[in-house]
């Protein structure tokens, strides 16, 4: 059947199988449920490349499976963004409270109060670090891993302003947290830039929980860092391979 | 076939009479036939199946006089016989057809409002199954099926009929709310 689906099966294969078509409501019933199952498939990544291939150049080629494909995608985007929001607390999210956090003004509303939580906590935190002058985000070390949260800044921050991370020491790894304020990509895809060259990409990184916020973790070298001004830029990894640019996440390293 | 020829509702009724002698069971079964010509046809990559479909079964009933004294079996193997040779000269006279046009930014939220609403619309443990045909990353669909038909008590089939319905349903839902709102 998938064979069929895909425009693979052989030329006898495929006459007996569309004569079961038509005359086996079983066959038929098994045809439309395998075609949803395969959208999904196509949707959630589970294709092989000559699968995508196929299904693309073969299986799309009518409008109603395009519309179900778009339906598809929407209904795939939605139940990802409701498990990624249901992590956050005991209780589930209201469906109506994805639109409160869709709307502009409000997201960045909510945005700039959770920036402002982690500004004051990390200004606890900074108390007791080696470097007391500049203000700095977040960062908690271990013996080879340094973690810094940034927040977007695609709003308008300026270098100077830009959040401040301590040199790491050489030898260590650095873990970049990338602040998310809503998401709805399975895979992400960083790149780390100094001055307008890209010193670093990768790609498939996924969410992770850090109590109620998320994060896109992108780990660099400390080797990479060294005083100045950097800047991260954080896309979503569309289905069809392409990339949607999301946030850009600029820091300055200070001695 | 006679180009011209168009059918007409005698041609039709003469149809349903040979599909079947019940007329609500004819009715059902020349349905069936369409949606399934409707498949193949888009099986073998035609853009347009549902205007072969029509064109296959305007030709079975334009010859109907010719068969219906003649032809006994399954009457549906003689549409497919006729809908290969549709599908033929449809072969000789295909024309490129332009790409669908990218749907704007205000369509895409459009429909993410009716997806919200008619999800809402749904019964909270229909809800939590579509959902949870998404749930943990990291599983393939048939894992994820496998656990979900574990947790219901149900066999796999019977899930995946179930939320092939409960899809169906929430498109029809999306669909409607769409172009109420347009």
């Amino acid at each position: 059947m998938r064979a069929f689906l895909l425009g693979t099966l052989d030329r006898d294969h495929k006459a007996q199988f569309e004569e079961r078509i038509l005359t086996e409501s079983s066959v038929y019933e098994e045809l439309l449920i395998d075609e949803e199952e395969l959208i999904d498939q196509y949707v959630t990544g589970g294709l092989s490349a000559l699968e995508r291939e196929q299904f693309e150049s073969h299986f799309l080629i009518t409008a109603e499976r395009q519309k179900n494909l778009r339906f598809g995608k929407l209904l795939y985007k939605y139940a990802i963004s409701q498990v990624d929001l249901t992590v956050r607390g005991p209780s589930p999210i209201p469906v109506r409270s994805f639109s409160f956090l869709r709307a502009p003004v409000r997201r960045w509303a909510s945005l700039g109060l959770v920036a402002a939580l982690v500004g004051a906590a990390g200004i606890i935190i900074i108390r007791g670090f080696v470097n007391r002058r500049e203000a700095a985000s977040v960062v908690q070390e271990t013996t080879s891993v340094v973690t810094v949260t940034l927040q977007p800044g695609s709003s308008g921050t300026q270098a100077s302003t830009a959040q401040r991370v301590n040199l790491p020491p050489r030898g260590v790894e650095v873990k970049l947290e990338l602040e998310l304020t809503h998401s709805t990509f399975r895979n992400y895809k960083s790149e780390l830039f100094r001055e307008n060259k890209s010193l670093k990409i990768s790609d498939e990184l996924t969410i992770e929980s850090k109590g109620e916020q998320r994060v896109v973790p992108f780990t660099v070298t400390g080797e990479m860092l060294s005083p100045g001004d950097y800047q991260v830029k954080l896309s979503g990894v569309l289905d069809s391979g392409a990339d949607e640019f999301i946030d850009n996440y600029p820091f300055r390293v200070i001695e | 076939m006679n180009k011209n020829w168009s059918l007409s509702q005698e041609a039709f009724d003469a149809l349903l009479d040979w599909l079947d002698s019940d007329r609500e069971l004819a009715g059902v079964k020349y349905e069936q036939i369409r949606s399934r010509l409707i498949k193949i046809f888009t099986g073998r990559g035609s853009i347009d199946p549902e205007e072969l479909a029509d064109e296959t079964i305007n030709r079975v009933t334009s010859k109907l006089t010719e068969i219906q004294n003649e032809f006994t079996g399954d009457r549906a193997r003689y549409f497919f016989g006729v809908a290969n040779k549709v599908h033929l000269e449809y072969l000789r006279r295909k024309t490129p057809q332009p790409q669908s046009a990218l749907t704007d930014a205000v369509r895409a939220e459009l429909e993410f409002r009716c997806l919200e609403r008619c999800i809402a619309w749904l019964s909270e443990e229909d809800r939590d199954l579509l959902l949870k045909e998404y749930g943990a990353k990291g599983q393939t669909q048939a894992d994820r099926r496998k656990a979900l038909a574990d947790e219901l008590g149900i066999s796999l089939n019977a899930l995946r009929i179930r939320v092939y319905r409960i899809r169906t349903a929430l498109k029809e839902c999306i669909e409607k709310c769409i172009q109420d709102s347009l």
